[in-house]
């Protein structure tokens, strides 16, 4: 046989390209929204280079560990809180809205099971984001002066995944949570509030009161910023980020299964009471 | 064709727990008051055969095909679609019955007509190539042909409901549930999607389909045997030419 027969892509991935060619016809449409996402968040991000200006200029014994440096340990922070706000949120934002807009029963009703037809938005949207938060580093480094010169890549390849695979636990029960009481995604504002206030995203943990601190440890952004820093700002090994590493695997091998059975839950429920067509 | 019936519903009861109201929580119930939609429903339907339920709006027509569609679980009883309970929820299950949603809102309104049914293709597990041929090919069988790359929000009623049909069709299904397939459109629109559902998508191609309805045209167009709802109770069958004496017209 001369002739190369392609092999047909596995159903989800099929599935994950027919949702992104949807989505990005559909963008064509939200031009606009589009433009003003990219905008703020540009804009967010160059309020923290006056931040650490007017912070990092001082001599800080809390930012020690980090070289005195601000701007990365911030801009860290606010890309951690995006990855985490990716996580908990998307697989919540698209069931409603496909709840509001009528197409979750249609989708349902196809031989896709739903995880796979639940599961492309949160893949899409943190391929999406890692692109997004690339994009700030190489422009935080390259017009904010961030300096990167220390960062450990193989740490930061063995961190996302689980920092991904934690975020995703928080996600799928957060989407449970949703849709069993049908209220705007309680688990992110909980967790958002929480993570914001206790995971060290604008200030070192080492700044809180001890007690504060061990709260702030049961938070999967605590130790996905403490890895993403340890990595890119001093450049630790993954020996050296073993217990953060360790705390997220926990995390993730207990919210995974969780959130998982949860959600199977929570759908069975929408099959019962008749709310996979309506919010 | 086999001669074992391609739907079988055996004591179908379905009630509704409406959420707790302020007075109800404060006298410690979690659910308000219940609401029985469907209640002790039986029949079947011979392969081949198109049988339209009929009933006033709060009948539970719409509760009764959710059910058939697997979308839905009931409260008691079972209904078994092509050979499979309704109620697994299986991937083959929903391979062999389609549940045609005429809903507007179960589209993309910003995507084309042609997009959204490839996003559906993959849902059914079609390779990238075939989908493609299977919505051009279901496009121009449904009269969609030239409006194919029009976005869904340009479209009118009618397509809408045609570009439904087509979606139905994408996994070739043995039996097809269609709620109120020709509602909102016009009498000479509607008459033509009639024909083309019974002529081509149903008798055609040898399918069993459930038409709910609550209009007699419909029901003397399309049906074979037509069921009467009321109040969740089957309240009787007859053949077409009976309906407007069953329904006392």
């Amino acid at each position: 046989m001369s002739a190369a027969v392609r092999a047909p892509l596995p159903w989800f991935l099929r599935v994950l390209v027919a949702f992104v060619r949807r989505e990005l016809a559909a963008v064509g449409g939200y031009r606009v929204a589009f433009v003003i996402r990219l905008f703020g968040f540009g804009l967010a991000v160059g309020s923290l280079l006056f931040l650490s200006r007017f912070v990092g200029a001082a001599v800080n014994p809390h930012l020690a560990l980090y070289r005195g440096n601000y701007l990365g340990f911030v801009v860290i922070g606010f890309l951690g809180t995006d990855f985490q706000q990716v996580g908990v949120s998307v697989l919540a934002q698209r069931i409603r809205m496909a709840q509001v807009m009528g197409t979750l029963e249609a989708e349902v009703a196809t031989p896709a099971p739903p995880w796979m037809v639940l599961g492309s938005p949160p893949v899409y949207e943190f391929v999406i984001a890692a692109l997004r938060s690339a994009a700030y580093l190489i422009g935080a480094k390259l017009l904010l002066g961030l300096d990167l010169s220390h960062a450990n890549w193989l740490s930061l390849l063995v961190a996302v995944p689980l920092i991904i695979a934690a975020f995703s636990g928080l996600g799928l029960l957060a989407a449970a949570t949703t849709m069993l009481v049908r209220r705007l995604n309680p688990v992110a504002m909980v967790i958002g509030s929480l993570s914001f206030f206790l995971s060290g995203v604008m200030y070192p943990v080492t700044v809180l009161p001890g007690w504060l601190r061990a709260i702030g440890r049961l938070l999967p952004l605590t130790h996905a910023l403490a890895l993403l820093r340890g990595a890119l700002l001093v450049g630790a090994g993954p020996g050296e980020l073993r217990t953060s590493l360790l705390a997220l695997l926990v995390f993730a091998g207990l919210l995974a299964p969780v959130g998982a059975g949860m959600f199977a839950f929570a759908l069975r429920r929408a099959r019962s009471d008749g709310s996979l067509s309506h919010y | 064709m086999s001669d074992a019936p391609a739907i079988v519903v055996d004591g179908l009861g379905k009630v509704f727990h409406s959420p707790a109201g302020l007075r109800d929580m404060l006298r410690g119930r979690l659910y308000g008051k219940p609401v029985t939609a469907l209640h002790d429903v039986s029949f079947t339907v011979r392969p081949g055969e198109i049988a339209c339920v009929m009933g006033p709006n709060g009948a539970g027509k719409s509760t009764l095909v959710r059910i058939l569609g697997g979308l839905l679980l009931p409260s008691s009883g079972r209904a078994e679609v092509a050979g499979i309970d309704a109620g697994a929820g299986t991937s083959e299950f929903r391979r062999r019955v389609a549940f045609v949603v005429g809903d507007e809102r179960s589209f993309h309104y910003r995507v084309t007509g042609r997009g959204n049914l490839h996003y559906f293709a993959a849902l059914h597990g079609l390779p990238a190539g075939l989908a493609r041929r299977r919505a051009g090919e279901l496009l121009a069988r449904v009269g969609l042909r030239d409006a194919a790359d029009r976005r869904y929000q340009e479209y009118s009623r009618g397509m809408r409901q045609r570009l439904a049909i087509a979606r139905g069709l994408l996994g070739d299904p043995q039996v097809l549930l269609l709620d109120e397939p020709t509602l909102g459109l016009d009498p000479k629109g509607a008459r033509d999607l009639r024909a083309f559902l019974r002529d081509e998508i149903i008798r055609g191609a040898g399918r069993t389909a459930i038409v709910c309805s609550n209009d007699p045209t419909e029901a003397r167009a399309m049906a074979d045997r037509v069921l009467f709802l009321d109040v969740g109770r089957l309240q009787s069958e007859a053949s077409p030419d009976r309906i407007e004496a069953e329904l006392g017209l």
